[in-house]
């Protein structure tokens, strides 16, 4: 019994991590149809600015992570600007390979930059543990659910109660139609790109607390896709979902099964969950139209 | 066509042109130029990972190769060397185009990387009678009659795994041991040595796999709770170990560590930070921190060209030993004669032990076998530095 | 896109054909020329590098017809290229098979493959398909690096040298011819494919399938069909990858193999047989240039701890900068050359 609380705790608090590196790939495809394959370098170079603000230049980690989301702010924009808007009309394929094409560029410049050599964290999120439900649980991951919710719930506000909120879904929803009420679907798409960017810093500080601050961490952004699909590609709370369940999956069968087989079990929850449902759990439902 | 278009296509059409007549052009003119004239010069080829998934390691370790190569010239004690170090990001298909391209160029010699370029070249190295030493140590590699013209310079990772058993066997007897290993065949290779191994030690044994992207191992850890495990030996890099480090901390277990050569580095008490301490490693090169009279030579190289031993870390002294063994190869065959592959694979066979100093178990290469080290030192971390453990210990 | 002028086809024979003007034949003569003559030419080196692109030309046309006529995005290309490559090899290595047939049994294992993992794009669309067949590609590698039995998942798989017909395929220049000739035919097979009625159904179910029911082409039948084929072509270049290679390792069947390939067919030109030749080209091409010139660079001290990110760097750049400035890719442009030379004065 103990063994199924602490694995229940670890994979819903692995999920919440996941959720929060999943947001930035559904705020962008929510407003602007676009899926960011970069979003894994997002998370990278947050995690390497936060790290250099903190130990290289030695300032109090308030400071660190408002630097850095300035910068997650001011990539967000640049790429949107230079990268994305020329390719707007063109097919979907050419866009993700641009995003692509982009994650190599970033994690290249972040080597120039950097290096390769993985680094430690600052310890910014106290690092004990909590006894919890008779389980142990390390506090950074608890911080971690508590994040994530704070972020959720204020994106949930955003979209419903916010003016660039409700215009974001007014975009993504039929973008002549927005036009015509007024709302600029450009600065809707730089708004976007700017959140995605201010998500990964969090999502990027989560993960650099929990693994260092390496390549890895652009790894980790390969996870994310199960977790978005699952949950449904324009949906935030799909993406809680969906991560829960990666989460829960992989804990579970790691602490049951193991042999390597929870590396594969996100891929094959998500082939079965896409069979029954197409667009994922809580993905729209495209109505089709001849 | 806009006038956008039109530049931009005379622009792509400029570049394509250029690249084609760059192709086009003949190959490198390196000449050997410098020294005496009567020197031979001697070409060896270098594969390194250097922006792939294992830069972190492969960065200092072929710093570590280049260096040695540098002071060798230098210092004149043999043949001119010269080596041409390429990165080939851990991608195949790249480390084939530049075996070929050093085939091409009449390399005597190959130093390779890791498990990938190992496995992929061992067949082209054996055809084309070129020795290879890489930084691979899998056990596979060590048999002269699968694989005539692999030679393993440190301890074999199964060698290793049965040195880490027999230290827990003498810690404690019948005990359990989860063995954690990176999910692959690297991470596989010790795992049925270890499992051979601890049968006849009476030990209780498990693998584990650490999946790649996992940014915790509570799961697995709480399997090998179960087992009563109480040392883990670790056959992974030092990234997920330190993870593993902390993990073992953090849910208060008390399990040992025994770390195998490749998270036996100051990176990983760097991460895991205090989870790091009483850990025992196999380290088949010590750590800078043990001082040893095989760690001069390197010091002063780097300390003479601004650079510093002990920011560089061991996989230096790995690279720069693992290239001095191969030139003590290459200086006996130009002794003898003509410097071939097969004329270096002789020289290395027939060689007495080499001696690194202290650094590390001598080094003997036989025509029965290519695992160049039967023994290593094991080595704890105390405050935050690898301490020596225990003296060399041999395989039994 | 504008044609030569002054044809006119009196059959519908002559309208199918594959070239028309005197200019078409000619450029075409002089490919077959160069292709005959580059092995003589070309440094061992360069002949290495022109074998690997030939495979990948194989590959790559075969994702095309996936991707770019049926519009299905897969970024399973690794996996089922390690299909290909286990399955011949291990035909070869135990089962003692000889060199063609445990090609054309590779590549009916991997059309199968293909089939079953194409399955969902019968349901999904879009992404949701390409992240799904991400998923297979995760699967499968997962299955070649743990099924001990079969693959002998933990160490490489030797493969002996291919033979046929008692000539001995051994080294880079035989295997050039054997390469250069299955990437010939790969291509005749490839171009008369969109030529029938299956090739216009594949364009038809890209373009809006729910309109190509209405019209009758069973868009799961057909959809399943260019899994099909597509995977045969996988299949042969994962083959030809096996045995030229004589060693099959899993590395070189990750996620970033089936991410180039995908970068080969956009960078070349979606839909179109010749821009996966050319995208395939370019992919392996652009690193080996970007090497060179490294190695010329090399000199410059203060880029030297650099130069490998900027090596990663570049084929990055390379990408964007193309997909920004031509989005259909280096087909569109070589298009756009010869019309510029065929219409020159004018514009248009």
């Amino acid at each position: 019994m103990e063994t199924f609380i602490q694995l229940t705790v670890n994979g819903l608090s692995n999920g919440a991590i996941l959720a929060l590196a999943a947001l930035g790939f559904v705020l962008i495809y929510k407003a602007t149809g676009v899926i960011n394959f970069a979003q894994g370098e997002f998370l990278l170079i947050a995690g390497f600015v936060i790290w250099f603000m903190l130990v290289v230049v030695g300032v109090p980690w308030l400071v660190g992570i408002a630097v850095a989301v300035l910068v997650g702010i001011a990539l967000g924009l640049v790429i949107e600007r230079l990268v994305l808007r020329p390719m707007v009309g063109e097919p979907v394929i050419s866009v993700i390979m641009v995003t692509i094409g982009l994650s190599a560029v970033l994690g290249a410049i972040v080597q120039i930059i950097w290096g390769t050599r993985p680094r430690a964290f600052p310890d910014f999120i106290p690092s004990g543990t909590v006894q919890l439900f008779g389980a142990t649980v390390a506090q950074n991951r608890l911080w971690a659910l508590g994040i994530v919710a704070v972020a959720l719930a204020g994106f949930g506000l955003f979209y419903t109660r916010s003016r660039e909120g409700i215009a974001m879904r007014a975009v993504a929803d039929d973008q002549q139609a927005a036009l015509a009420q007024g709302i600029s679907v450009r600065r809707t798409f730089a708004v976007a790109w700017a959140l995605a960017g201010v998500s990964a810093v969090f999502g990027g500080a989560l993960i650099a607390n929990l693994i260092g601050v390496s390549g890895a961490i652009s790894s980790f952004g390969l996870l994310v896709f199960p977790v978005v699909i699952l949950g449904g590609l324009d949906s935030v709370p799909g993406a809680v979902v969906g991560g829960a369940i990666v989460g829960l999956l992989t804990s579970y069968v790691g602490g049951y099964i193991g042999g390597g087989l929870e590396t594969v079990i996100p891929y094959m929850a998500l082939l079965a969950i896409l069979l029954v449902k197409p667009y994922g759990l809580f993905g729209q439902l495209r109505i089709e139209r001849v | 066509m806009t006038s956008m278009q039109t530049r931009a296509t005379a622009a792509i059409a400029a570049v394509v042109l250029a690249g084609a007549m760059s192709a086009c052009g003949s190959d490198d003119d390196k000449s050997s130029a410098g020294g005496a004239n009567t020197k031979q010069t001697v070409k060896v080829g270098g594969l390194f990972d250097l922006s792939g998934p294992t830069a972190d390691v492969s960065t200092p370790y072929s710093e570590g190769v280049k260096g040695f190569v540098k002071d060798y010239n230098e210092r004149g004690d043999g043949p001119r060397i010269e080596l041409t170090a390429e990165d080939y990001k851990y991608d195949v298909a790249v480390a084939e185009r530049l075996y070929s391209r050093y085939k091409a160029d009449g390399v005597v010699a190959v130093q390779g990387w890791g498990t990938g370029d190992t496995e992929a070249l061992r067949g082209k190295v054996t055809a084309d009678r070129l020795p290879f030493m890489s930084a691979s140590y899998a056990e596979t590699l060590t048999d002269p009659k699968q694989t005539p013209f692999n030679f393993v310079a440190a301890t074999s990772y199964s060698d290793q795994m049965r040195l880490a058993l027999e230290w827990v066997g003498e810690e404690a007897q019948g005990a359990e041991v989860a063995s954690f290993h990176h999910d692959s065949p690297f991470g596989e290779s010790p795992q049925e040595a270890g499992k051979a191994k601890a049968k006849v030690l009476g030990l209780g044994f498990k693998t584990y796999a650490m999946p790649a992207e996992a940014t915790d191992y509570v799961p697995q850890l709480r399997r090998a709770k179960a087992q009563g495990a109480k040392f883990v030996v670790i056959q992974n890099v030092s990234t997920p170990a330190a993870q593993l480090a902390k993990n073992i901390d953090e849910q208060g277990l008390d399990m040992k560590i025994v770390c195998l050569n490749w998270c036996g580095d100051e990176l990983f008490v760097e991460l895991a930070g205090k989870a790091a301490d009483g850990a025992v490693g196999v380290l088949p090169f010590g750590p800078t921190s043990v001082e040893a009279d095989g760690l001069a030579p390197p010091r002063e190289f780097l300390a003479k060209n601004g650079g510093n031993l002990d920011k560089e870390g061991l996989h230096y002294v790995q690279g720069w030993y693992t290239m001095a063994l191969m030139a003590e190869g290459i200086k006996r065959a130009a002794d003898q004669g003509k410097v071939t592959g097969d004329a270096i694979r002789q020289a290395l066979e027939a060689m007495d032990a080499f001696d690194t100093g202290g650094v590390s178990a001598p080094v003997d290469f036989t025509a029965q076998s290519h695992a160049g080290m039967k023994g290593s030192k094991l080595y704890e971390v105390k405050d935050g530095k690898w301490a020596k453990l225990t003296d060399l210990a041999s395989v039994s | 896109m504008a044609s030569a002028t002054g044809v006119y086809h009196t059959s519908y024979r002559a309208d199918l054909a594959l070239r028309h003007t005197r200019a078409e034949y000619f450029r075409l003569a002089l490919a077959l020329a160069t292709i005959a003559a580059l092995p003589f030419v070309v440094s061992p080196y360069w002949l290495t590098v022109l074998n690997q692109i030939g495979i990948a030309i194989i590959g790559a046309i075969g994702l095309n017809l996936l991707v770019g006529f049926t519009g299905q995005i897969s970024l399973g290309q690794g996996g089922f290229l390690a299909v290909g490559a286990y399955t011949s090899g291990l035909l070869a290595a135990r089962a003692g098979l000889p060199f063609g047939l445990d090609v054309a049994c590779a590549m009916l294992v991997t059309a199968a493959m293909g089939t079953l993992f194409g399955l969902p794009a019968l349901r999904l669309k879009g992404l949701y398909l390409a992240i799904a067949t991400l998923a297979s590609q995760q699967i499968i590698l997962w299955v070649v690096t743990h099924w001990d039995a079969v693959t002998g998942g933990t160490s490489a798989l030797v493969v002996p040298p291919a033979e046929l017909l008692g000539w001995q395929i051994y080294g880079d220049m035989a295997w050039y011819w054997v390469i250069a000739f299955c990437a010939g035919v790969a291509t005749l097979a490839a171009t008369n494919l969109m030529r029938t009625g299956i090739g216009r159904a594949f364009v038809a179910i890209r373009d809006h399938d729910v309109a190509a029911s209405v019209i009758g082409v069973d868009p799961f039948r057909y959809k399943l069909l260019a899994f099909f084929i597509s995977s045969a072509f996988v299949g042969l270049a994962g083959a030809l990858t096996a045995r030229y290679n004589l060693i099959v390792t899993w590395e070189r069947f990750t996620l970033d193999v089936s991410i180039l390939y995908l970068a080969m067919i956009i960078v070349g030109g979606l839909g179109s047989v010749a821009g996966a030749i050319y995208g395939a080209a370019f992919m392996i091409a652009v690193p080996v240039w970007i090497e060179e010139l490294s190695r010329s660079l090399s000199s410059l001290a203060f880029l030297q701890p650099d130069l490998p990110a900027i090596q990663q760097l570049i084929p990055g750049l390379t990408i964007v900068l193309s997909l920004v400035f031509e989005p259909r890719g280096i087909a569109r442009i070589w298009q756009r050359i010869k019309d510029y030379f065929r219409l020159w004065p004018f514009r248009h």
